[in-house]
């Protein structure tokens, strides 16, 4: 018992002096990262905020499917699990093995914008995604527009969805996140071209299928004479074609998400069956940010956009198989 | 150090760790020098340095299990020496109260909300409050301890369980943090203007000579001090008393409702700095920080070979649990190792630990 405490010292004050004494080699890793060109082998570091939703999940399938595309490109992905600390380390250890580039969906700006700085210093491409970090210190950056998507859902049910105007219900995202925020905005601006369209409830479903639905239960009650819901994502959307299945007004009442997730829960296979008039797609970047790994790691390019705006796709009956397939179905 | 000597806590009335005959460095020296007297101690002796032994082999396995690059082994880098023990400095520190809770016979539920309390008081102090470094430190020390103190006052005089208190305490640390910074994580900008931090703060981020950083010097000289603390003091030998047999302890005249107030409130108070470290390592405080580090924390208590009956356990053990799970975290991430097969692994080697307690006291 006493000697186990005397060598957890003995061990702790090795490991620390360890730490004091070891040289790095400083000049092999920088090198190694700016080396560029065709024939290499590369490996890119992907630190995922969280591999719980299914939104990350297929982004990180998305960087995996085009990374196998590229001759020389490995991927390897850290899962944060929603914590900043667990982050900062998982891009510290990526540092350790000598990543040529880093791919960060951040969990948060502030937290992780030491650590993303500390990779860029050292030579190492950052390709930033969805989540912004503070400062310059990274490459690129490349994510959706939530305002135009709010706007394109808008402008759909100014012209297509409701042309004769109607009572809207919105189902929100989380409050204070600003993807809810930005997709309200969007949306109000959308449907400005139509006048006789009217929001008449707004209510937070917090990107949840179960809160969407005891909100949209409440709000469909209150409101009976409802033409359409209007909710932040394709889970909330689901939730709200429940409430009202269940009130027996799914055929009366239509329904829109957003996001568009290729997978089986997700709002395109909704769309496909019927329950949802239409979603949006907010892309996940995966395909686009290895695309701009490729340009900086393969072809050299050295001026690469700085920022760049991922479309909106509108998804409709009418092309929900296609898209489905097209953007990887899982 | 002190060689106190308590009314009784002889072996005869209480489960006294093999420690307590002969308290103080010292004697624990000697203790060891000598040969074995009975077939138990030699058992004890072997176990006691269990946690050790698998630090040591976990340590040498990843050593073998690292990758390379230009034949330098990643693992041993002084970058990643340094990295594993800052990752791990901030559920370390919350580990060492956490072994005295567990000692006691208690668990806390608390401190990773208490360390999410403390990140946004911190943060919120030092940029919105315009408060110095050292009264913004203060006032969030002062918080963590009085609220651990609360929980061990319910623990102790209301007879609540612990599981309860700090369960419902968890609850309350997390609604304040959350009224405090209004849901949303306070940035820390550092400099002389009206809403930033000093700059000396940034400090937490940054490392002495460059290569130890400074959480991790905090993590091993707090770790070194509750050894001394654990082994020397009156204190801790009525703690153990206390986790062997509460009524045992009462009436031998251990002070049990003022121990465990103070056990709770040093709970809180290392779950504060623990805060504190983490807003200085992050630039922000986030009402949801250090969710799930409670778990961790008790999980690098139980590696470390202390029962979660009570009464029995060792600080150098935890430091060496919590030492374990960092190697081990971070040579699975270096192995890129799958985030779903991390979990499966980890939860294996806590249930291994487990199964070896067990084993020990069938033994002896």
């Amino acid at each position: 018992m006493h000697r186990r405490t005397v060598l957890a010292l003995l061990v702790t004050g090795a490991l620390l002096t360890t730490a004091g004494c070891t040289v790095e080699k400083p000049s092999d890793d920088a090198g190694s990262a700016r080396a560029c060109g065709t024939g290499k082998d590369f490996l890119i570091g992907m630190s995922q905020a969280n591999n719980a939703e299914p939104y990350r999940q297929v982004m990180n399938n998305d960087v995996q499917t085009a990374a196998k595309a590229v001759p020389g490109f490995r991927v390897v992905v850290s899962d944060a699990a929603q914590d900043n600390s667990k982050q900062v380390a998982d891009v510290e250890n990526f540092l350790t093995q000598r990543i040529n580039l880093l791919i960060i969906s951040p969990n948060e700006a502030k937290p992780l914008t030491a650590v993303v700085k500390k990779a860029y210093d050292q030579g190492i491409p950052v390709i930033v995604l969805d989540r912004k970090v503070e400062g310059e210190a990274y490459t690129a950056f490349i994510g959706g527009d939530n305002v135009a998507i709010g706007r394109a859902a808008g402008e759909f049910y100014a012209q297509t969805l409701l042309p004769g105007g109607g009572k809207v219900i919105e189902i929100a995202g989380l409050p204070g996140s600003t993807p809810a925020a930005e997709r309200a905005k969007g949306f109000r601006e959308g449907i400005a071209g139509n006048p006789k369209i009217e929001i008449v409830a707004s209510q937070p479903g917090d990107w949840l299928r179960e809160k969407g639905q005891s909100v949209a239960d409440a709000l469909i009650k209150a409101h009976p004479d409802v033409s359409a819901v209007y909710a932040h994502n394709d889970p909330m959307a689901e939730g709200a074609y429940l409430a009202a299945k269940a009130a027996g007004l799914e055929q009366k009442i239509k329904f829109t998400g957003i996001d568009a997730l290729p997978v089986p829960s997700g709002g395109i296979k909704a769309v496909e069956q019927g329950r949802l008039a239409a979603t949006f797609q907010y892309a996940t970047g995966g395909r686009e940010a290895v695309e701009l790994a490729r340009k900086i790691l393969v072809d050299c390019a050295t001026d690469v956009p700085r920022a760049t705006t991922l479309d909106t796709t509108r998804i409709t009956s009418d092309n929900a198989a296609e898209a489905y397939a097209k953007l990887g179905g899982l | 150090m002190t060689d106190v000597r308590v009314p009784p806590p002889e072996p005869a009335v209480t489960e006294v760790p093999p420690a307590a005959g002969t308290v103080g460095l010292r004697g624990t020296a000697a203790r060891w020098l000598r040969r074995p007297r009975s077939r138990r101690e030699l058992v004890d002796r072997l176990f006691a340095v269990q946690s050790l032994f698998a630090l040591l082999v976990v340590f040498v396995v990843a050593i073998l299990a690292s990758p390379r690059r230009d034949g330098e082994i990643l693992f041993l880098t002084a970058g990643n020496l340094g990295n594993i023990v800052r990752a791990v400095s901030e559920i370390g520190i919350i580990a060492i109260g956490m072994t005295f809770v567990i000692l006691l016979g208690g668990i806390d539920l608390s401190v990773g909300a208490i360390l999410g309390l403390s990140a946004v008081g911190t943060a919120t102090l030092l940029v919105d409050s315009g408060f110095g470094i050292v009264p913004a430190v203060a006032v969030v020390l002062v918080i963590g301890a009085l609220f651990g103190a609360v929980q061990g006052y319910a623990v102790a005089r209301l007879g609540i369980q612990s599981f309860i208190v700090t369960l419902a305490g968890l609850q309350v640390a997390r609604g304040i943090a959350r009224i405090w910074s209004g849901g949303l994580g306070i940035p820390i900008a550092y400099g002389d203007g009206a809403h930033e931090a000093p700059p000396a703060f940034e400090l937490l981020n940054g490392s002495l000579n460059g290569v130890l950083p400074v959480p991790a010097v905090l993590f091993v000289l707090i770790g070194i001090a509750a050894i001394v603390v654990l082994r020397t003091t009156a204190f801790a030998r009525h703690v153990y008393a206390i986790g062997g047999n509460e009524k045992a302890a009462r009436l031998s005249g251990v002070p049990v409702t003022r121990i465990k107030v103070a056990v709770f409130a040093v709970a809180g108070l290392l779950a504060a700095v623990a805060g504190v470290i983490h807003a200085g390592q992050l630039n922000q405080g986030s009402p949801n920080d250090g969710a799930g580090y409670e778990l961790d924390a008790i999980a690098a208590v139980v590696i470390g070979g202390t029962s979660l009956a009570g009464g029995s356990g060792s600080m150098g053990g935890t430091l060496a649990g919590a030492l374990l799970l960092g190697i081990l975290n971070n040579i699975l991430a270096l192995n890129n190792i799958d985030a779903n097969v991390q979990l499966l692994i980890k939860g294996l080697v806590i249930v291994l630990a487990a199964a070896l307690q067990k084993l020990r006291h069938g033994i002896a």
